[in-house]
């Protein structure tokens, strides 16, 4: 007997639970339509969430997104589906949308879970933690991290040993192996684009050593290491446990570079790393911070003012573009770079190397459009049809696309267009009353 | 077949035989959580002091240690002469 899907119906389903996601849905649940929230990871809040602090204001990352996040769990019209994927959107006609979205199993039923993380505690398993970039191990049963929302335990089915321990140790016997793959058919009304971005992989350059030569890291990896949630008890080299007191900066590592397929500038590579140099000089008073860069791209409200501010507290600025990166004894980095404004290549020696890497689309979306094409830009990001007087507009009437899903943008610019997509959304929606 | 709740993974278990990695994995990481454990019994030590003790490649040392600092297990114990490394003791009360 073929089992029967699940069949849901909302004004709007958001794909997508990162800062931009999170702002249609919530602007869109406010106005009194139902929405569902599809996120495919664990947690909703996006990179946001795993963020130290925001340039050009220094503020705590997660003291903005957590009450956000917080608003958007608990709000009586938005439903969300963590650890699930759109695999189908089918267009019948004009407020009529037809998904397949697959709820993968948690083994864990949320509802019952209280945090406590005594499975956590109990598993005998260590494996890379995806959530710290690879830099400390997790559990097999494991939260996220602490200020994930729903803040209640996964099993890392892969990675289990099924030795039961955890089951033995929860309080609330929230955890269920027998959980299996739940499909639903979810009749919506529009749909709201919101998957976000990829960061560059620096495997793809080998000449900077990434992988092999274990100081160097990415800023992503660096981000970690600032926050406040951090894998290691301060600023470390994951090489060989050493505070680092020299450190480089490489921007553009996959950003304005054909040879990597990434032609485009990533436009927040230069304030991030500009931002985490700052913060660096707080963690580490002693230590002297160098960003070889090819332009600093300093465009926004009050950009301008915290490069300078970071020039006044000591960080250098070389206008270099770096070729190779090369690893001493002693785990030291040895930098060749040309010097632009010299027109001389020369070598710098560094003890941890800080690749600023680039964003990249997430493509996967336009694929599970069935019956229409959601057509990508040149650079494979989501095409905006009218990207002047009509921002979220997409190929497909009725589907709007919010945040990083159309090209790299910062924080507020993502909020700004997680914005204008639920306004859009919005104003198809009642085309449909009228 | 009523399920019995809190017993479930040997449901999971009959269905899923457990793969061979997974328990090989296991098994490394309980020997090295051992032999670190061991390592650091008798008086605090540095990554490169750990390295050679144990005979693993640095990075991997602070790996292996960083995930057993987050589990509870270990703990910073101040920073060297040259305010280079760290030293890393066993937690007071720390489970094991």
């Amino acid at each position: 007997m073929k089992e029967t899907k699940k069949i849901l119906e909302y004004d709007a389903l958001v794909v997508g639970g990162g800062i931009a996601g999170g702002e249609s849905a919530l602007n869109l649940a406010n106005l009194g339509y139902k929405v569902l929230l599809v996120e495919k990871d664990l947690t909703i809040g996006g990179k946001m969430i795993m963020l130290s602090k925001v340039f050009p204001t220094l503020d705590c990352a997660a003291c903005i997104t957590t009450p956000k996040v917080s608003e958007i769990a608990r709000h009586q019209n938005i439903t969300i589906f963590t650890g699930a994927e759109v695999k189908r959107i089918n267009k019948l006609g004009e407020h009529r949308f037809e998904v397949d979205v697959l709820q993968k199993p948690r083994y864990v039923n949320v509802a019952d879970c209280t945090g406590c993380q005594m499975c956590e505690e109990v598993c005998p398993v260590s494996v890379s933690d995806e959530y710290q970039y690879g830099m400390v191990g997790r559990k097999a049963a494991y939260i996220p991290f602490s200020i994930a929302s729903p803040r209640a335990a996964a099993i890392d089915i892969e990675n289990c040993t099924l030795c039961g321990a955890c089951e033995r140790a929860c309080p609330t016997k929230c955890i269920d192996f027998t959980q299996t793959e739940e499909e639903f058919l979810v009749k919506a009304k529009s749909v709201v684009v919101a998957t976000g971005f990829n960061l560059f992989d620096p495997l793809k350059i080998p000449r900077y050593g990434y992988g092999s030569q274990k100081n160097i890291i990415t800023s992503m990896q660096m981000e970690r290491q600032l926050a406040p949630t951090r894998p290691f008890n301060t600023i470390l080299r994951p090489g060989d446990g050493k505070m680092p007191d020299n450190i480089a900066y490489v921007l553009c590592t996959g950003s304005r570079d054909k040879s990597v397929g990434n032609p485009i500038c990533s436009q927040v590579c230069c304030m991030y790393s500009i931002k985490q140099a700052q913060l660096l000089m707080g963690a580490l008073p002693m230590a002297d911070i160098t960003i070889y860069y090819l332009h600093i791209r300093a465009f926004g409200k009050g950009f301008n003012e915290f490069y300078a501010q970071a020039q006044d507290m000591g960080v250098e600025f070389i206008k270099g573009k770096v070729g190779k990166i090369t690893e001493k004894e002693n785990g030291n980095l040895i930098l060749r770079y040309e010097d632009i404004e010299a027109g001389v290549v020369k070598e710098a020696e560094h003890d941890m190397v800080v690749l600023s890497v680039g964003i990249l689309p997430n493509q996967g979306i336009s694929d599970v459009f069935e019956n229409e094409k959601l057509e990508l830009d040149p650079f494979n990001f989501v095409q905006q049809s009218d990207m002047l007087a009509s921002p979220a507009k997409t190929s497909i009437e009725g589907v709007f696309v919010a945040g990083t899903a159309s090209g790299p943008m910062d924080i507020p610019d993502s909020i700004l267009s997680g914005g204008a997509a639920s306004a859009e959304t919005t104003s198809y929606l009642r085309r449909e009353t009228v | 077949m009523e399920i019995e709740k809190g017993k479930t993974a040997k449901y999971l278990k009959e269905k899923r035989p457990v793969p061979k990695e997974v328990t090989e994995q296991l098994k490394s990481f309980t020997k090295t959580k051992k032999a670190m454990l061991e390592a650091l019994k008798e008086e605090h030590k540095t990554v490169p002091e750990l390295a050679i003790e144990l005979n693993m490649p640095k990075d991997e040392v602070v790996y292996q240690l960083m995930s057993l600092m987050k589990y509870g297990l270990i703990e910073p114990d101040g920073i060297d002469d040259m305010d280079e490394y760290f030293y890393y003791k066993i937690k007071e009360n720390g489970k094991n």
